[in-house]
């Protein structure tokens, strides 16, 4: 029943682009407004999303297991993980920096991680659901997905603020380009996700 | 059924009546609650104006020093473009390319095309180009971050006052307004009037 009210079940295939909706009987496989290509659904949306949510994983690990930047005093290099630097914030007596630091490199990937996971694993086993609240749940990660980058931002202040020779220099690490990686292909993920694949399911 | 007079929704699929919400409401989608449109006041001519101011505050931000930092006897200033320098002389290709991306090309590139296409609206002024230009700019929405940035910069700032002696530069001063201008700018773009004058200008 509920499935006849949607465009598809109607016949009709709304653009990605723009929102125009197209007859699906229509030879044209571009929309007539934008020009863009028309598809019922994203193209490969769950392999897409699955593959790349795979590689996220990853590199999640060396992510956290290798140092993002090693801050050199006098000559002493002291290389720092991500925890390490929440860490240190704490001891440094700078608690809501720190906790602002969790959330955004430690607790946002988690959750885009482990959402995203949740998501295709709803669409691949066809769970019937309550499909709003899945549909708030991807709209959480599609919201939070750009905020991880803060780690990254800041490190390119300080390596290109702190660069004094011997006496303090802060250096990036490996796992700067791995945690980098994960926030692009985690974005690039929910992206390719669809929802509606979330309301074709339910019965 | 004619598809012209219908719509749907981009996340669950429901065929909708098109609403004409007036300026001050908001249409959701009945189904699943996603917000289909808010109607500004004056959504082309703010669009206008606000990208206009938003691309003369680019040159001061990007050019001027956002922090400087006195430490130990040495003095050094920050740009954005120098973060980035400072990233690709460690190597880090990837990482140095995405910074560069998203804090500085895709927010430039951002209020180009919003610049564009406002400006073709608002003189009526047909162009070939618009569709992709509309298409461009709603697939860039996300990776630009200059709030993101600033919340790096605030990190930063934190991490390095213990240490060291900080001074704000005027570069920082744009770089607010200028975040300030392009959250006002995506608010004030109505996508779905945008698309609807970019069809009728095309007929």
């Amino acid at each position: 029943m509920k499935s006849k009210k949607t465009a598809l079940a109607q016949g009709f295939i709304r653009c990605h682009d723009c929102g125009c909706l197209s007859k699906q009987s229509d030879k044209n496989s571009h929309c007539r407004l934008c020009g863009g290509h028309l598809h019922r659904r994203l193209p490969n949306s769950f392999q897409r999303s699955a593959a790349l949510l795979l590689s996220a994983f990853c590199l999640y690990i060396p992510a956290n297991i290798f140092p993002i930047m090693t801050v050199t005093r006098l000559g002493v290099g002291e290389p720092h993980t991500i925890i390490g630097g929440i860490i240190a914030l704490i001891n440094g007596n700078m608690v809501p920096i720190a906790i602002l630091v969790l959330v955004a490199s430690i607790l946002v990937p988690l959750l885009k991680l482990l959402g995203i996971g949740l998501l295709l694993l709803n669409v691949h086993y066809r769970w019937q659901v309550h499909a709003k609240k899945w549909t708030i749940l991807y709209r959480i990660i599609a919201f939070v997905g750009r905020w991880s980058m803060l780690d990254i931002f800041m490190i390119s202040i300080l390596v290109s603020l702190v660069d004094m020779g011997s006496v303090a220099q802060v250096i990036a690490g490996p796992a700067a380009t791995a945690f980098a990686a994960v926030v692009v292909l985690t974005m690039f993920a929910a992206k390719n996700f669809d929802p509606r694949l979330i309301w074709d399911n339910q019965r | 059924m004619n598809p012209t007079n219908l719509s749907a929704c981009p996340e669950c699929d429901l065929l909708l009546k098109p609403s004409s919400p007036v300026v001050g409401d908001k249409a959701h989608c009945p189904r699943c609650g996603y917000l289909l449109q808010r109607p500004r006041k004056q959504s082309v001519e703010r669009t206008f104006a606000l990208s206009i101011a938003g691309l003369i505050l680019m040159f001061p931000a990007n050019l001027m020093p956002l922090v400087g930092i006195k430490m130990l006897g040495g003095a050094k200033d920050g740009t954005l473009w120098s973060g980035v320098v400072a990233l690709f002389e460690e190597h880090l290709w990837g990482v140095s390319a995405l910074v560069f991306l998203s804090s500085i090309l895709f927010p430039l590139l951002n209020i180009i095309l919003s610049l564009l296409i406002s400006a073709h609206l608002y003189f009526n002024r047909p162009n070939r180009h618009l569709a992709h230009w509309m298409r461009w700019l709603q697939h860039m929405d996300e990776w630009a971050m200059l709030e993101v940035y600033m919340l790096g910069i605030i990190v930063a700032c934190v991490k390095l006052s213990s240490t060291s002696e900080l001074k704000f530069g005027f570069g920082l001063y744009a770089f607010v307004a200028l975040l300030i201008i392009t959250g006002m700018l995506a608010s004030s773009l109505d996508k779905v009037l945008f698309w609807r004058q970019i069809g009728q200008l095309r007929t």
